[in-house]
């Protein structure tokens, strides 16, 4: 499969508006400034980013629509016509692989009345025809088929109305990412420095990663920051609210040893609003054992030093900004999809190592359903502290309270060992990283607001 | 009620009806311990060679109907032995278990029950169809309701114990935060 920028001509995206091409002007929205609501120098945070209405509008647009967003992994799709149905933003596409092989995302709406032209998880089709009236798209979102196109005036030009497709869609690694937004860098660099640590993940190894069939998908009653804030900075309620999980999987039974719980490690922090965590204790690990047992450690200390051995790799946690997250050591990685300020959706793959044996690869499965599933006994407990969180969201004093953000306040560096801006593990370092960032994004018009764009 | 074709003899009509009861009891049991969150006196019901498999359910297209339920080795949400669920009981009785602290109120309805034999004459095929409410807190309330198709085994010791379970939940995505008790 070719990862490329796709072809725009025939489309209708934002970037492609040619004068005379049919499509009216967006109605501008008003705009928040949300500057007021942050002191980060000083790890001061407004709740009200948490709840208020017009803040989500508005980061549907100035940090969903404008940003790469996760998509799918790579390995979802091997003939052409294979398909996956997902989001971005609230925005439902298909991601689907063409007879020319390339991989192409468009938005999962008919051009006429803007119904879903495709209402299944994934599959494999030859074209997606809405069941309203019929029009009907190719996989590369050619409109190839109106009903009574006689009736149609001599301007109607069919290859105008053809499926909205991404300005951008690339792979890193596997992971499948794609933006609306013509202007925004290439993917390699928006993802910047946290390459370094997610490779830890999805470079282990030389063949690749591939996931494992199906989609664990579930409601949160919980703003999508709150998850993907922790994925890139929360070590911290590892030990407290996971209490139970720690001490069912310590080989004494009885939780882990102070040592353990007192663990150095690091978590990465960067202008991208990228973070990731992990401690660097050698037995501050998670993993399941015969994982653990089929690991060659040497042969990935030569791949991708002691460093990623020693840090990201132990037992991690990461956010690519904004709302895609993984866990190195579980395999697993999740995309919080936003559904209204109260409420998320989480979907979560389990990725494995490709030249694991079958046995491995299954016993990586069975290990991140049973910790991180929706039943999983860390993720029961997540869940249950998103939702009471935003439950008091609601309030007057408690919903436009203060919140405390400054835990390692100051104390982030180079450290020579991890590249880029690293501070303690137990640290809200990243979680202020991912806040500067969406307030920047949130006072900064996007591309689609930009004059010049409308004909 | 069962698919096969009815036995008419006053005896076999007889055996029918004791098995089912038999069943319909062990199943009672079975949500009474689960409701009651006695999950360590709820494991002893189940053979020490379970497997307890809940996969996900997809939407597919008509035509690809036959992948719409999970297959094995894909996630699932719950793909269990007796050992992992001892492992997960555990952890509720850790007395941290926060997302059961303070305990959800649920309550197992199981019903449209029937039970045939199975393929070892020991064994029984039992299908239900169950609905879990939960309510949490003070105002969440989830509802997990599906399917079950039980393979029940005879011990020794003359009682019924469930060696498989595969729960087809009828949602896509989970309608819940999470899942904290079992089905």
């Amino acid at each position: 499969m070719r990862p490329t920028a796709p072809d725009h001509s025939g489309t209708l995206t934002p970037s492609s508006v040619r004068p005379g091409e049919d499509r009216l002007a967006r109605v501008a929205e008003p705009s928040v400034d949300v500057s007021n609501r942050f002191d980060l120098d000083r790890g001061l945070v407004d709740r009200t980013i948490f709840s208020d209405p017009a803040v989500y509008r508005q980061e549907l647009r100035r940090v969903f629509a404008p940003s790469w967003l996760f998509l799918a992994h790579e390995s979802q799709f091997s003939k052409p016509g294979d398909f996956f149905t997902t989001y971005m933003g609230e925005d439902p596409v298909i991601v689907t692989l063409g007879k020319d092989r390339k991989l192409r995302a468009f938005l999962n709406a008919c051009r006429h009345r803007g119904m879903r032209v495709c209402r299944a998880d994934a599959g494999a089709t030859k074209a997606f025809t809405c069941s309203y009236h019929g029009w009907s798209y190719d996989t590369s979102g050619k409109l190839i088929n109106v009903p009574n196109g006689g009736d149609y005036p001599a301007h109607f030009d069919q290859d105008r109305w053809g499926l909205i497709e991404v300005a951008q869609l690339d792979v890193y690694k596997g992971l499948v990412f794609a933006t609306w937004n013509p202007d925004a860098p290439p993917l390699a660099e928006a993802l910047g420095g946290l390459t370094w640590y997610l490779d830890a993940m999805v470079d282990r190894d030389p063949e690749g990663s591939e996931v494992v069939g199906g989609v664990h998908k579930w409601v949160l009653e919980g703003n999508w920051k709150l998850a993907a804030e922790q994925f890139a900075s929360d070590w911290y309620h590892v030990n407290i609210s996971h209490a139970s999980a720690l001490m069912v999987m310590s080989p004494t039974g009885k939780g882990p040893k102070t040592e353990i719980v007192q663990a150095p490690g690091r978590q990465y922090t960067d202008p991208l609003g990228h973070g990731h965590g992990f401690p660097t204790h050698p037995k501050s690990r998670f993993d399941d054992r015969v994982v653990h047992e089929w690991t060659d450690y040497e042969a990935l200390r030569e791949r991708l030093g002691d460093a990623r051995v020693e840090g990201p790799m132990t037992t991690g946690h990461g956010t690519v900004f904004p709302n895609f997250s993984y866990l190195p050591v579980n395999g697993s990685i999740r995309v919080w999809h936003p559904k209204g300020p109260d409420k998320m959706e989480v979907w979560a793959w389990t990725i494995v190592d490709k030249s694991m044996p079958d046995e491995v690869k299954n016993a990586q499965r069975l290990y991140n359903l049973r910790t991180f599933g929706p039943s999983g006994i860390f993720e029961q407990d997540d869940g249950e502290n998103w939702s009471e969180c935003q439950a008091t969201a609601h309030g007057f004093v408690a919903g436009s309270m203060t919140l405390n953000y400054q835990m390692g306040l100051g104390l982030s560096e180079e450290d020579g060992v991890h590249p880029g801006t690293t501070g303690r593990l137990y640290s809200d370092g990243a979680a202020r990283g991912f806040y500067a960032r969406w307030r920047d994004l949130m006072n900064t018009p996007a591309w689609h607001e930009n004059e010049k764009d409308t004909p | 009620m069962s698919t096969h074709a009815p036995e008419t003899t006053p005896a076999a009509v007889d055996d029918d009806i004791r098995l089912h009861f038999e069943v319909q009891r062990l199943y009672t049991l079975e949500a009474q311990l689960l409701d009651q969150h006695r999950y360590a006196d709820w494991l002893e019901l189940l053979a020490d060679d379970l497997h307890y498999w809940a996969p996900v359910r997809t939407n597919r297209l008509r035509r690809q109907q036959a992948l719409a339920d999970g297959a094995p080795g894909e996630v699932a949400i719950f793909d269990e032995t007796k050992a992992s669920l001892a492992w997960r009981i555990r952890r509720f009785d850790s007395g941290m278990a926060w997302a059961e602290d303070p305990p959800s109120r649920t309550r197992h309805l199981i019903t449209n029950v029937s039970v045939q034999a199975g393929d070892a004459p020991d064994e029984y095929v039992a299908e239900s169809a169950f609905l879990c409410y939960r309510n949490r807190l003070e105002r969440e309330v989830d509802i997990y309701a599906g399917g079950r198709t039980d393979v029940l085994r005879r011990t020794t010791d003359g009682t019924l114990r469930i060696a498989r379970r595969t729960i087809l939940l009828d949602q896509n995505v989970l309608l819940a935060k999470n899942i904290s008790t079992f089905l």
